[in-house]
């Protein structure tokens, strides 16, 4: 399944991902963390093997069909188990029930990208297959080391 | 229906669509539409909140002023026979008595109305924000290579080896445009930066030069001595398309690398290094923006820059050129419209007989051929009481122009001021008469990019309460002065298209950009753009540069300290900076919660040495003070500046502090680099000085 792929190398802190994401959702669900040199933008994961599903005892969070870990609001009781086992702590508690990166499901109905990575102005957020985005930057590299001897090489 | 809009912040020019919901309007990214400079519709956050300029404290009455910032409102009819009368009273003794701002921030048509209203009423007095920002860029590259635009695209940014971004926080000021370098590292290329601050822009560098603020001919002269040095420079495009090598040759001759560390600061092997690194690429791009420009050589600074490209041959072929990085959505446009005071539209000369005789036939009345006031020079001929009347349509001078104070004083001096906008601002609560304009999602026309790109963007939204377009309120002024004339000779207009019209009839550059044509592409066509079956002109330059003889006219120029260095009373050097999430004086960014919450208020960034050195401490407060004014702000302790220098984003009103001395050609004021002291003060203390400067008007 595709997922948000995040490459801090490209990230400007510049937070139109939160702007975005805040508009649609009434908060940002993304933040970014800005350092000295470097800016590391951090969303949900929706993990492979969820923690925060595995740990969940009303079974309130779930998988849908793209895979991406959602919250029932009506079955979640507010007991703070998510926040515990998620590595990234990114469950939040809003009021009573706990909140969360929703990967946009209206947009993923209608075939678009999620707020947030359609608008990321400098591409540091993809929405992509996991293995696809591996192969691509395994055939740009290849191509790298490739032009570097063509550069060299007389007459082509 | 999905209306596709152009953004109205950076000068990148983004497409992206406003669609009207049952529940209000909602905003959608324009990821369908091919070759727009926003490839994918991607927003950086500016963008992405450009909603809120719905906010519910828009003007939406003419207003009358009973006192200072006491208004009455009066009726559309009241109100433009009111400026009417008094812009021709004020004519009738001296045209020279007016004096009209125009706006990047707008369209190119009511742009061009404005001039022409200027023009028709017998004075030259007309400017807008550019002055402030890009005046010496467009002087500076002028004199180099005969125009003052960029020369290239944003692709070209993209198909660069070698990226030299010089006085522009790049990635912070114009994200979107930042990610075509982004792109372009991808590839392998590599990233020079010059900038006082380590910025975010710097975080991408492979090369970071960091120099003291004012000294930018010197490392440009120290480049060029390396270059010529190691004979890196194009010999063949220098022969053929250059001329003054040999005294630029000779000038530069002084500026070792040993030399030029000293003055900047920035190591001599760096110096070298980025020397070589530019003159080899295949390919190569400087961009750059106010770190370059304000300052009182900013004129030579460009200059300097540009003679730097030129022997390198760095011009005129795909993947090279030189972009400088306008700052409002439509700065290039109110430029080419003649919303400046020595040229008419397409930047022809007012001191120019054939040119001027042309627009006195075209526009059927007697035109001045003397080169107006600038705005700066505005400030001073009201301080004096020389300016009578100011008409500024969408700026905040109150807050944008160098030692704000001052001009604040000069406003009150005038016997009226109009000011048209769609916000109370710091400015509009001096004015005789405010006028409710609509906002750029209410309204239509063309726009210009900082890649010389004209798009079109649609009306989306109905206008609050009775605001309305800037075209509509100029043209009735024009029309109540009496200007009722026919065609191009009067102010009838039933649209923005009537006026884009006229200016495809006595704009050279414009001429084949016609409505139809804007409406039907989107992505916009690039000016020149000669006949209506030319396809634009992206890359300039490609044959001969646009100097009389068709030679770039290389510059031998001297480093000069700024105008203001440190001193035992002021020991540092201040800068001003931005925020991504704001634009200028917070008129329409500083309404967004959105970006409010999230770029809250000013920090001054200090060396941890000049921190500890001056007693203050990571988010306490300090009091800055300079020849001009006093300001306070939060610290933020951080090696991003060098010891001597701190930073201040300017949109809350850091002006007051900052120096109006002049570049005397461009006539842009030394912003960038003035004399400080600092120290430390009590939060109660700070807040209750920047509250007596708001009440003073000059802060935001
Ligand atoms: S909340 Fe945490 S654990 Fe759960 S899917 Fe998201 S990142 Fe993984
Ligand atoms: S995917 Fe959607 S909900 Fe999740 S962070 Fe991005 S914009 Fe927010
Ligand atoms: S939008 Fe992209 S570049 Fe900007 S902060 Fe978010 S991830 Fe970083």
């Amino acid at each position: 399944m595709s997922g948000i792929l995040i490459d801090p190398g490209k990230c400007i802190a510049c937070r139109a991902c939160e702007v975005a994401c805040e508009r649609e959702h009434g908060r940002s669900f993304i933040t970014v963390f800005e350092f000295e040199s470097s800016a590391v933008p951090l969303n949900c994961r929706h993990c492979e093997k969820a923690p925060c599903i595995e740990a969940c005892p009303t079974g309130a969070l779930f998988r849908d069909k793209d895979g991406a870990v959602m919250v029932d609001v009506k079955k979640c009781i507010g007991c703070e188990v998510c926040l515990l086992a998620c590595p990234f702590g990114i469950p939040e508690i809003a009021g009573k029930v706990m909140v969360k990166c929703d990967l946009c499901p209206e947009r993923r109905a209608e075939g678009k990208l999620p707020l947030c990575v359609q608008t990321c102005p400098t591409g540091a957020l993809s929405y992509v297959e996991p293995n696809d985005f591996s192969a691509g930057r395994r055939k740009a590299y290849a191509e790298r080391l490739a032009l570097r001897r063509s550069e060299n090489a007389p007459g082509l | 229906m999905k209306v596709p809009v152009v953004c109205p912040y950076c000068g990148v020019g983004c497409r992206l669509y406003i669609e009207q919901t049952p529940s209000g309007y909602r905003l959608d990214y324009a990821d369908d539409v091919p070759g727009i400079p926003n490839e994918n519709g991607s927003l950086c956050p500016k963008g992405n909140a450009v909603l809120d300029l719905l906010s519910k404290d828009r003007l939406r009455k003419p207003l009358k002023a009973k006192e200072e910032g006491k208004f009455v409102e009066v009726s559309w009819g009241e109100a433009i026979k009111e400026v009417a009368e008094r812009l021709r009273e004020i004519a009738r003794d001296d045209p020279n008595g007016l004096m009209f701002f125009g706006s990047a921030k707008t369209y190119n048509e009511p742009n061009y109305l404005v001039q022409k209203l200027a023009r028709m009423l017998g004075t030259n007095n007309i400017d807008h924000c550019a002055r402030l920002c890009h005046s010496s860029t467009v002087a500076g590259l002028k004199a180099v290579f005969g125009a003052g635009a960029m020369t290239n695209t944003y692709r070209d940014i993209e198909r660069a080896d070698v990226i030299m971004i010089w006085g522009h926080n790049y990635a912070e000021t114009h994200p979107v445009g930042f990610r075509y370098v982004i792109k372009a590292k991808e590839r392998g290329a590599r990233v020079i930066v010059v900038d006082p601050r380590y910025t975010r822009t710097a975080w991408f560098s492979d090369i970071f030069l960091q120099l003291y603020p004012g000294t930018d001919i010197a490392l440009a002269n120290g480049l060029m001595h390396v270059i010529i040095k190691h004979g890196l420079h194009d010999k063949e495009f220098v022969e053929r398309r250059t001329v003054g090598f040999q005294e630029l040759k000779k000038t530069v001759e002084k500026y070792t690398p040993e030399r030029v560390e000293e003055i900047t600061g920035v190591p001599a092997e760096l110096i070298e290094e980025a020397a070589v690194t530019f003159a080899k690429a295949e390919n190569a791009v400087v961009t750059w923006a106010m770190g370059l420009t304000q300052s009182v050589h900013g004129y030579d600074n460009v200059r300097a820059v540009a003679t730097l490209i030129a022997i390198t041959g760095h011009i005129g072929k795909p993947g090279n050129g030189a972009s400088p990085m306008r700052g409002q959505n439509n700065v290039q446009g109110a430029c080419d419209l003649g919303v400046l005071p020595n040229v008419f539209p397409g930047y022809q000369a007012v001191t120019d007989e054939e040119k001027r005789m042309f627009f006195e036939e075209f526009w059927g009345t007697e035109l001045s051929g003397e080169v107006g006031l600038t705005t700066v020079e505005a400030t001073h001929e009201a301080l004096k009481g020389r300016l009578k009347a100011y008409y500024i349509v969408g700026e905040n001078p109150v807050i944008s122009e160098a030692n704000s104070k001052n001009a604040v004083k000069a406003l009150r001096r005038l016997e009226f001021l109009v000011v048209q906008d769609i916000f109370p601002t710091e400015t509009t609560r001096l004015a005789d008469i405010v006028l409710p304009a609509t906002s750029m999602l209410e309204n239509e026309g063309s726009l210009t990019n900082t890649e010389r790109r004209v798009q079109w963007s649609f009306k989306a939204i109905e206008p609050p309460g009775e605001a309305r377009p800037d075209w509509w309120i100029v043209s009735e002024v024009g029309k109540a002065l009496g200007f009722t004339g026919s065609g191009p000779k009067g102010f009838n207009y039933r649209s923005a298209e009537d006026v884009l019209r006229e200016i495809n009839a006595c704009t050279p550059q414009y001429r084949g950009i016609t409505p139809e044509r804007l409406k039907a592409n989107l992505a916009g066509i690039h000016w020149p753009c000669p006949s209506e079956d030319h396809p634009g002109t992206p890359l300039l330059y490609t044959e001969r540069f646009l100097t009389p003889d068709g030679k770039a006219h290389l510059a031998a120029v001297e480093h000069r300290p700024p105008a203001e260095t440190p001193d035992d009373e002021y020991p540092l050097i201040l800068t001003t900076t931005r925020y991504v999430g704001h634009f200028h004086t917070l008129t329409m960014t500083g309404r967004s919660e959105l970006l409010r919450k999230r770029w809250r208020e000013p920090f001054l960034e200090v060396h941890p040495g000049d921190a500890r050195r001056f007693g203050l401490e990571d988010n306490g407060w300090a009091l800055i003070e300079t020849r001009r004014g006093r300001y306070a702000a939060r610290v933020k302790v951080t090696k991003a500046v060098k010891p001597g220098v701190v930073a201040i984003p300017w949109h809350w009103g850091a002006n007051v502090l900052t120096n109006d001395v002049l570049d005397p050609v461009s006539k842009i004021p030394d912003t960038k680099a003035c004399a400080c002291r600092v120290k430390p003060v009590g939060e109660v203390e700070a807040r209750r000085i920047l509250e007596e400067l708001r009440a003073e008007g000059v802060v935001a």
